[in-house]
């Protein structure tokens, strides 16, 4: 069933900033290339319909493991299984470092009145103490660590 | 960090080291996602900035290959065709088929 079939249901409702996406184009190009518009929408379009993509996996993902909401664990599986196994590793890496930014923060904002520098260089050893973490997890294969039946058609 | 592969010589100093704040925005991602389906669960605050990431690699390895094809059409414009062939070509995109070939 594709979602996108249903009458009344316009994809065209949310989309991605052009001024980000023109930003994140523009810098993989060098400084001389020029993209014309029509590309520039299309290659945005392509991206609302990669989150469609990933979303309707990760949702299945979801709901193979029986939880309820969509966590980070089942977009990363979502990427695997679709062929994007290459941005695991950079994604999870953002998602950590978005995870020690906002413990800085909360730290900074708390108890930690003189140490700002101890809390970076604190920060920087927990880092690497969850990549090492993160590395081992996803080695292990841990993403959906309980099997939870015997359905046959998990995924290819 | 991401090996860019044959192309890498062209590109000099694009993505590396820019993992910092995620610039799309996370509340737009969020309702993409709820639209693409009937039935989608409750979303995780953290989900949408893995999204954010994947994205910029999604974008950023559908430009590197369409530049590819204006490279080899010696042109310095990257146009609409060069999408659909990046497209046509690579077979994790698939799922565009269709969005490039309705244009």
């Amino acid at each position: 069933m594709e979602p996108m079939d249903i009458v009344g249901k316009s994809k065209e409702d949310a989309s991605l900033p052009k001024a980000t996406m023109t930003k994140i184009i523009k810098e993989m190009l060098p400084p001389d290339v020029r993209v014309a518009r029509d590309a520039q929408d299309l290659l945005i379009e392509c991206c609302v319909e990669f989150i469609n993509l990933i979303s309707s996996e990760s949702n299945e993902v979801c709901n193979r493991v029986e939880k309820r909401t969509i966590a980070p664990e089942h977009v990363l599986k979502a990427l695997e299984v679709l062929g994007f196994g290459e941005y695991i590793e950079e994604v999870y890496a953002a998602y950590e470092q978005h995870k020690i930014e906002t413990m800085q923060d909360s730290l900074k904002g708390g108890k930690w009145s003189n140490g700002a520098e101890m809390t970076e260089e604190e920060a920087v050893a927990e880092q690497q103490r969850m990549f090492a973490e993160a590395r081992a997890r996803m080695n292990g294969g841990a993403v959906a660590p309980k099997q939870p039946d015997a359905e046959p058609s998990l995924e290819s | 960090m991401r090996q860019a592969g044959a192309y890498s010589g062209i590109l000099c100093g694009g993505i590396s080291g820019r993992t910092g704040p995620h610039l799309l925005p996370l509340a737009r991602i969020k309702k993409i996602m709820k639209k693409s389906g009937d039935d989608v669960k409750m979303i995780s605050g953290e989900a949408p900035i893995v999204f954010s990431k994947a994205c910029e690699l999604f974008i950023e390895e559908l430009t590197q290959r369409s530049w590819l094809v204006t490279m080899q059409g010696k042109r310095r414009t990257l146009n609409k065709e060069d999408v659909t062939s990046a497209v046509l070509a690579t077979d994790i995109f698939d799922f565009l088929v269709n969005l490039v070939s309705e244009t």
